[in-house]
This record gives C-alpha cells, structure tokens and sequence, in this order.
C-alpha cells in the first residue's frame, strides 16, 4: 500500500512516496540527510559551515557533496555568462530577501562580484578573498533531492517518489507501480496547470518567480546585473538527476536553450512574460490549454 | 442538509483536489482515505472510495484552513467548497488573518485564479499525482482540500 512521509524541511513541504511505509531508522536517516544539508549550506543559518565566509574572506571545508555541486555551478556559470552564480547570495539579501523574511529594502539591484575575483571553489574547499553570501539555491535542493534518494538506496528501498513541494525524482516502480504524473503550474494563475507530463526514473525540477515573492520582488536573479529576472516566468525540466533538473530549470530563465543543450540532456518548457510556451519533447505533447472561466 | 463544517488541521500535502487537471484524490493516496481515523462519520474505511464514483462525497458546503509557510512567515487560507451531486459547484478561498503585507498581493492573485478553473469539476477526476512549479500558497490550498474531501466523504 502506497504510503507517504510528509515533512518540513529547508523552508519546503517534503514528500517522500514508497510502496510500503517507512520504518523509523529509515525515517531518522533521511531527516539526518537533510539536517546535514542545511547545516552545511544554508545562508539563512549562522551556524552553518557556509555561514563564516559571510563575515570574513577565509577558508571552509564543505561535505562530500560540495564537489559536484562546484563543477556543475561552474559549468553553469561559464555557460551562462555568469548569470547563474553561487554569489547572488548577497545581491538577493541587498533586495530583501534575508534569514528573518522578507522585506522591502528600496535598494537597487545590485550585481554580484566576478566569480574568479573573489571565489575559489574545488572539491570540498571553498576560498574566498572577500566577505561572500554564497547561495547553492539554483541547484540545492535538486541536489539533496538526488541525496534523500541516495539514504533510501542504502535502506533497500528502490522503488518511491521523493518530492520537494514539485522538484521532485521518481525511481524504481515509483509508489504506485507507475510513473509519476505532475501538474505544470501557471505561474500566472496558481492552482491551474499548462500542461501535465509523466515522469519516469528520473527528476523533474520547476522554476518560477511567483513561489518567492515580495515588494514587487522575486527571487530568481540574474548574476550579470543582481536584478530579478522578467523575461521568463517559469520553467519546468525533466533530467536524469534533480541536481540538474533543478539547475537547468534556474538557467533557463537566463539562457538559450541550444547553449544548456550542448552541455546537459534535459527536457523542458518555458513560459514567457508574455505567456508564450515553448517546449520540447514529452512537455510539448503534455500542454494543454487551460478551462476558461464559465 | 448542508453541513458546514470547520476544521483546523494537521499539514498534509496532496495534489491539488478539485482541479479537472489535478488530483490524487482517493486512489492515488489508499493510505489517507483507509487510514483515516479523524472523521468517523467517513464509513469507509474499507477503501471503497477508491472505486466509486462522484457520489461518494455527501452534498453541501464545506469549510477547512489550510496555512504554509512563506518567507514573511506563517499564512492561513480559508478554503470553502460548495458540493452538488459530487461536483465542486463553487470555491472561495479567503486569507481571514493575514497579517504579513507582502502576502497580499500574491494571495490575491491566488483567489482570482481558483474559482474559474475549479466550477463544475468532479471531486474524483483523477489525473495527476503531484504539481510542479507549485506555489507556497497551493500547498495551503490543498491542505484544506483535502480536510474537505475527507469531511465530505459519504
């Protein structure tokens, strides 16, 4: 019987989905994954081991984790042209967007420094040369999505969905014997999709300014200018890893699609300011127009 | 004849509930719907909803609360659905204590977009398991609907 496990974690609804329910040790191990998580990379926590290079240029030793998350935060730094960057941690912070909530700071946008001015990022060392707000948020929680998986792996448990209030990865049979099939929200409308598409053994990550919001404000900067983006407005990608679901989903809100393509295999659609789609692959046989009011 | 019920409740994410295009209403979530325990007026605990139709949900109007949590903080949604022959005839959704004012706009916005999508679909019109892109306010959303489906089931 399909069963779920519900939990608040990193500011998200969790939702973990086996054919059976979880035994307690399960259960602690993949709360000790995400606490560890936060605990490493969360700027909204002062404890955090991210948390130092805020106050001062130095040095940090970051989790096993870290190493994949650097090569692919650079890849997609360079590809972008520096759009997507671990430092928009402060520029986010400069618009109000901070640990205590949110709040309207009247500030202008401010961009981030140049990553090789200030930042040297390998393996699970991180070197700064100046106070830096680092924020992992454009592929975090895609990452420990890949990571909760992971804990269940170890505990034999194969087949399950686990769900990060819509970045998500299924695996295995999935809970339902299935693959799983997710909404695509409207961000323009909440609570009305554009589209549906199946997920199978694989991630699927969304982006889109409407979930953080505040004074006019989102969250979702572009690392060229520190500024929110306003060209696209939401985003939706299947990959095979959520840590990539979730970065491309980021990055398409700056970047060509050929450019992301030379480099990642994804699926995705991509709605404009304007509410022109585009999609490719199962998202585009999966839109549909939505009901119109009677 | 119509009840109108309130209950505070307990955080539960599902699918969206009453959307054409959402809802992992009873059959996606067997373990919900046998396992409840907090509505005993719901006689089915022998997961007979799972396979039955529109019917299974008792006609009138219901109320539930669901909150999530946004960056400016904790936000309660009054969810009231209005039940006929099992179909959502209509949905308000309300922010009775909203004390954050960087949420109003947002909520607002999230009020406008319900109810033309929600007239007129069956409670049960099962097609999708989950939502992506999903935004803080519809995890509260479904939240009180699924304290609703649970109150309403026949």
């Amino acid at each position: 019987m399909p069963a779920r496990l519900r939990l608040d974690a990193i500011g998200t609804r969790w939702s973990i989905d086996t054919q059976e329910p979880l035994g307690d040790e399960v259960v602690a191990a993949i709360r000790d994954r995400i606490d560890a998580y936060d605990r490493a990379w969360s700027r909204f926590r002062p404890d955090a081991a991210i948390a130092p290079l805020a106050r001062a240029a130095g040095e940090v030793r970051m989790p096993q984790e870290s190493a994949e998350l650097a090569t692919l935060y650079r890849q997609l730094h360079d590809v972008t042209d520096g759009a997507v960057t671990p430092l928009v941690g402060a520029s986010l912070e400069r618009l109000g967007y901070r640990a205590d909530g949110v709040a309207d700071t009247g500030l202008a946008p401010e961009a981030p420094p140049a990553w090789d001015d200030v930042l040297r990022w390998e393996g699970t060392t991180i070197r700064t040369t100046a106070p830096l707000v680092l924020d992992v948020g454009a592929a975090g929680k895609g990452q420990l999505v890949d990571l909760v998986g992971d804990v269940l792996d170890a505990h034999g448990i194969h087949d399950r969905v686990v769900d990060a209030s819509g970045d998500l990865r299924h695996a295995g049979a999935g809970d339902q014997g299935r693959p799983t099939r997710v909404a695509l929200e409207d961000p323009r409308a909440l609570g009305h999709a554009i589209g549906v598409v199946e997920v199978e053994g694989e991630a699927f990550c969304a982006s889109a300014g409407n979930r953080r919001r505040w004074a006019g404000r989102h969250h979702i900067l572009d690392g060229r200018t520190g500024a929110p983006t306003d060209e696209v407005i939401g985003t939706w990608v299947v990959a095979e890893r959520a840590m990539v679901a979730d970065a491309i989903a980021t990055a398409l809100s700056f970047a060509p699609v050929g450019l992301l393509a030379r480099h990642w295999s994804f699926e995705h659609a991509r709605m404009y300011a304007g509410g022109q789609v585009e999609a490719t692959g199962r998202f585009a046989a999966g839109l549909h127009v939505r009901k119109v009011a009677a | 004849m119509t009840p109108r019920r309130r209950a505070a409740l307990a955080l539960a994410t599902t699918s969206l509930a009453a959307f054409g295009l959402s809802a992992c209403a009873t059959a996606d979530e067997p373990a919900d719907t046998t396992d409840e325990t907090t509505a005993p007026e719901t006689s089915t605990s022998d997961g007979t909803t799972t396979d039955s139709g529109s019917s299974a949900y008792a006609d009138g109007t219901y109320s539930a609360d669901g909150s999530y949590t946004s960056p400016g903080g904790e936000e309660t949604i009054t969810v009231t659905v209005t039940l006929a022959d099992g179909v959502i005839e209509d949905v308000e959704v309300e922010n009775p204590e909203t004390t954050n004012p960087n949420s109003l706009r947002y909520q607002g916005e999230f009020i406008d977009g319900i109810a033309a999508e929600v007239v007129g679909v069956p409670l049960d019109d099962v097609s999708v398991d989950r939502v992506g892109g999903s935004s803080l306010t519809s995890g509260g959303f479904e939240d009180a609907l699924e304290t609703i489906r649970d109150e309403a089931a026949a």
